[in-house]
């Protein structure tokens, strides 16, 4: 047939050269001073989790602990623990959404920052108005989208994973670090 | 057709976003945002009818805005490619017919969202379409269709989201005119009475992502069609694989459907009668092309 390179031209004609590339907003260690801008040392206490632990962060947060091993940083001043900066990972819709939660002594937010965001939408959840709805929550809080926390149309799946996430690192730091301070 | 797969493949480099389809042929309910808008590029060969040597080809260009976060609209203009030499079906096939790209039909549809999958249980739409066509997608020839379709499109999300199971239940009404015809063998019937046609679908799909951005899928489609002349024309089974790649810029789904069961109407000498191959093919082949603006 005669016609077949006719019918290609149209989306051959949508070729363009611009690279899709991913996309990191903050790195750790800009996240950490953002999140506790008081802080003068950061101490790596990266955390090696048992299963027993892992089945005890699913259930107190409510999503699976996908992770052994979870990235922390205990944030200092002059000598005394002011907090955790925790960096995860969850599912996006085609990458995983890199974020970092602070949490203050007693487990509380402080803080969230997003390092790296590859989505086609939902570039909401980077700026500010959304990332402070976190602020002050704790493990007993619902942590719903929704609810609680608002949903942004187009990103939905992230805000639901980033938020599950959230409370996920509430209860890790209940189960792993807040009877050993 | 495989030179046509692999063009089609070197347009993915494109500044784009996507509001993907990770299936081929089973829509999924995820919303389009307010004000986002897409293109869409499709592309289908239909292959093989057991006897002669029968391929045709179906060009979409798709449109689609969001006009509030649950509520979206489209058209599309599609066009049409058929080579089909040595197969003489009475009623349905009336002559050998090649001919290149030409303009087939307009779309217009409309998609509400009733839930989201990542925010309630499981995600619903409803898609309403409207089409006209022109030409004749089995023959070639000329013909006049005026189509309603709807469609319930159901989505849920397992593992995070890593997991995607998709349904789609729906119908379609067509209103059918053909044209006489010169020079067709004595005898040969090719009804020129208004016609009137109902279908109904159901398809299931499941979508997995196996790598950052990658994902690989199988659906099933059954088609059942009813016939002012015939009653019940054909049902058909077809079911397949599917790959599709998404990023921030533009997503890419290829699939490969082949009919494993069939019914209805067949024609005399059709070497294999557990298909239908009257107005169906033994092959769909798919390429889509996204790019959100």
């Amino acid at each position: 047939m005669r016609s077949i390179p006719a019918l290609i031209v149209l989306p051959a004609a949508f070729a363009a050269g611009a690279a899709a590339g991913a996309q990191e907003y903050l790195s750790q260690a800009e996240a950490r001073k953002a999140i506790f801008p008081d802080a003068d040392a950061f101490v790596d206490v990266t955390v090696a989790l048992t299963d027993a632990q892992r089945q005890a962060i699913q259930k107190l947060g409510g999503s699976r602990q996908r992770w052994k091993s979870q990235v922390v940083w205990r944030a200092e001043q002059e000598g005394k623990p002011v907090g955790w900066f925790v960096v995860d990972e969850v599912v996006g819709k085609h990458e995983f959404i890199t974020y970092a939660v602070g949490i203050a002594p007693g487990g509380v937010v402080q803080g969230i920052e997003i390092l790296v965001y590859r989505e086609t939408y939902g570039y909401q959840v980077r700026e500010a108005d959304w990332r402070k709805r976190f602020v002050g929550k704790t493990v007993k809080d619902p942590l719903q989208l929704d609810g609680d926390i608002p949903n942004i149309t187009g990103a939905t799946l992230s805000c639901r994973n980033v938020t599950a996430g959230v409370k996920r690192l509430l209860a890790l730091y209940e189960i792993v670090f807040a009877h050993a301070q | 057709m495989l030179c046509l797969f692999a063009v089609a493949a070197t347009v993915v480099v494109g500044d784009a976003r996507a509001d993907e389809n990770l299936l081929g042929y089973v829509k999924g309910a995820e919303p389009l945002p307010k004000k986002a808008f897409e293109l869409y590029e499709k592309i289908t060969a239909r292959v093989g009818k057991g006897t002669g040597d029968y391929q045709a080809y179906d060009a979409i260009t798709e449109f689609e805005y969001g006009f509030t976060d649950r509520f979206s609209g489209r058209i599309a203009f599609g066009a049409m490619a058929i080579e089909s030499q040595g197969l003489v079906i009475d009623g349905y096939l009336p002559k050998d017919v090649d001919y290149g790209p030409r303009m087939a039909g307009m779309e217009a549809a409309l998609k509400y969202n009733f839930l989201t999958p990542a925010k309630d249980p499981v995600g619903l739409a409803l898609d309403t379409e409207f089409v006209w066509g022109w030409l004749d997608p089995h023959s070639g020839q000329d013909k006049t269709t005026v189509s309603i379709e709807q469609k319930l499109l159901l989505q849920k999300y397992w593992l995070d989201g890593q997991l995607i199971f998709i349904a789609n239940a729906g119908y379609e009404m067509t209103h059918a005119q053909r044209y006489p015809i010169d020079d067709l063998p004595p005898g040969f019937d090719w009804p020129t009475g208004a016609e009137m046609e109902i279908g109904l679908q159901t398809g299931l799909g499941l979508s997995y992502r196996f790598a950052r951005g990658w994902f690989v899928g199988l659906e099933t489609l059954y088609e059942s069609e009813y016939e002012t002349e015939v009653d019940l024309e054909r049902w058909t089974w077809f079911g397949g694989p599917s790959i599709h790649y998404g990023s921030k810029k533009w997503w890419l789904t290829a699939t490969w459907l082949t009919q494993f069961a069939g019914g209805g109407e067949f024609y005399p000498g059709q070497p294999d009668t557990s298909l239908h191959l009257i107005e169906k093919t033994e092959n769909e082949y798919r390429l889509k092309v996204g790019f959100n603006f």
